[in-house]
């Protein structure tokens, strides 16, 4: 295939994702495997990139939380054709591993969900205890798994206080964990004050962020 | 009366909505107002709040006693409507703390969704009743008594799943405004229901359709028209609420047709007072969580100051009033809300 093709069969994936069309993301990713393009490439170069316009799209109020949800269920379509035919040696080392679960108390698990995604296409292991997580859960999880990172979200302020507390419980059974808080009512500020190594501000910047409290983590560990 | 003389709380609030002058600014809400030390002090835990009429009522009467508000409310939480819809609400009894009720199995589709014929018998909207009656004789006619029910958008995601609900808001439009329909014309009975027994406000609370989580443009088509036929069918003093970004739908909720609009601190107060003009009330904006469970007390003064003087009419805390608060804040704001006159 040439490289010229190549790249209009990514584009069509990420033009697949922003678009929120499930069968163009499914058909492309058929065609991206037959004609031999690696798949974590596809994954990366296609579906992840249309997510990255997602988000900012998101971020300039051109697209809000329905129109991101739609988004995900095309990139899930498309993981799901591409991710049995990654080669390890292309993934890369695995880049750790991640607790996720939203507080006890808080059923809304829509950003969650986004986070989580996010974290598998980037290779991350994820270990989701899904909604209203007893916050001992989110202990137990960690030390069970030896986890890197406890993600944990709340969407109300009613229910963000519970963070605190899950926070301080993480902490003095395992001090070096990283622990990452996100949602809707949370901020930098709140997040830092909780205790919180990370504060995921949205679904694209977790990664990142998620990446930035590995990097920390992992030199700590070494000293 | 003149402005000067000293209203009783019921009066103030009963003025301010029928745009009289007041001899300071209400202080009240229509969001949660209830706090630990309240409840402590009743030997209660939280969850009980929500379970008995006489432990709602008790919870209510102590807080406007302890902390001068204006207005008791009655319910805590947002289950109400869905448990006498048929749903399960887990109240989290064993845990202990503060955790607010939640529905844990929802529905899976707009379809699926029961809206039963004799909804005010049903689940605890008969204790929501007969806390609203005890309040009555418990505080007597001096105090004003309000309550709120939740936006049909904001409902529909409590009673369906949330990401089903979102996606089909884009997919399939006519599936989500047939269950939006029949939410309307429950919440449309049941805050008739509540105004019949004589509660002196009540509030539209519709915080699932800010501009954080859905467009301005699918708020004014879908939410907008819904929110005026439940705003129109309920006699004045009418509240709606929406917390989360609302800059860009100000002007639509001003639309709705109620007395007073009600924002968190997302909202620049100065520019919607300028969008809206003067013949609608402002509340809010007071941030309820970092202002009551973080600040310095001095900041405190000075934001009940800033809200005031950018255009709001009563100190309304933004969202609900976090139980385990720094109550020396909340006493803080109530003090700053006596040098505060409109």
């Amino acid at each position: 295939m040439s490289e010229e093709n190549k790249q209009e069969v990514l584009g069509r994936l990420k033009d697949g994702v922003i678009n929120y069309n499930e069968e163009a993301v499914k058909e492309a990713a058929e065609e991206a495997l037959e004609a031999g393009i690696d798949a974590y490439e596809a994954i990366m170069d296609g579906l992840t990139a249309g997510m990255v316009v997602v988000g900012d799209l998101y971020e300039k109020k051109d697209y809000f939380v329905p129109e991101l949800l739609m988004c995900a269920d095309a990139l899930y379509v498309g993981l799901n054709v591409l991710n049995p035919h990654i080669k390890q040696e292309s993934r890369g080392e695995i880049k750790g591993q991640v607790v996720i679960g939203t507080v006890q108390g808080d059923v809304h698990d829509v950003g969650k969900n986004l986070i989580k995604i996010m974290f598998e296409v980037a290779g991350f292991t994820v270990h989701d205890l899904g909604r209203d997580v007893p916050l001992e859960k989110f202990v137990e999880e960690q030390m069970k798994t030896d986890a890197d990172i406890v993600a944990i979200s709340a969407m109300m302020t009613t229910t963000m206080l519970g963070m605190q507390k899950a926070v301080e419980m993480i902490r003095e059974r395992n001090p070096n964990v990283a622990i990452m808080l996100g949602g809707a009512p949370l901020t930098q500020e709140v997040a830092s004050l909780f205790g919180a190594d990370g504060y995921a501000e949205s679904a694209g910047n977790a990664v990142q962020e998620a990446l930035k409290m590995l990097k920390n983590l992992r030199e700590m560990r070494k000293k | 009366m003149s402005p000067t003389a000293v209203m009783t709380p019921r009066e103030r609030i009963s003025r301010l909505f029928s745009r009289q002058p007041v001899d300071r600014m209400p202080f009240f809400s229509g969001q949660g107002m209830v706090t630990l030390p309240v409840i402590q002090s009743l030997g209660l835990k939280f969850s009980q709040i929500h379970l008995s009429a006489e432990a709602m009522a008790e919870a209510a009467r102590a807080t406007v006693e302890r902390y001068g508000f204006d207005a008791a409310l009655v319910p805590y939480d947002m289950c109400t409507v869905p448990e006498a819809m048929g749903l399960r609400a887990s109240f989290y009894e064993d845990t202990g703390g503060v955790l607010y009720p939640t529905i844990s199995t929802k529905w899976g589709s707009p379809e699926e969704v029961i809206v039963p014929g004799n909804v005010m018998e049903q689940g605890r909207l008969p204790i929501v009743s007969q806390a609203m009656t005890l309040l009555q004789q418990g505080l007597g006619p001096d105090y004003a008594i309000g309550t709120w029910l939740l936006g049909p958008y904001t409902l529909a995601g409590q009673v369906v799943e949330l990401d089903v609900l979102l996606k089909l808001t884009m997919k399939d439009r006519a599936r989500v405004e047939g269950l939006l329909d029949r939410l309307t014309e429950m919440i449309i009975n049941i805050g008739r229901a509540y105004q019949q027994q004589g509660i002196d406000y009540i509030s539209l609370r519709e915080m699932g359709a800010g501009s954080d989580i859905i467009s301005p443009r699918v708020f004014r088509d879908m939410v907008q028209p819904r929110l005026k036929r439940i705003l129109d069918s309920w006699r004045p003093p009418r509240v709606l609420h929406i917390c989360g970004a609302t800059d860009p739908i100000i002007g639509y909720m001003n639309e709705c047709g109620a007395e007073a609009l009600s924002m968190d601190h997302k909202n620049d107060l100065a520019e919607s007072r300028r969008k809206v003009g003067g013949s609608t009330l402002l509340l809010g904006n007071l941030d309820a969580y970092r202002l009551l469970g973080q600040a310095m007390l001095e900041e405190v003064r000075s934001k009940v100051l800033e809200s005031s003087r950018a255009g709001a009419d009563a100190v309304w805390p933004g969202c609900d009033i976090w139980p385990e608060l720094k109550e020396e804040n909340l006493f803080a704001l109530a003090e700053a809300v006596k040098g505060l006159h409109v």
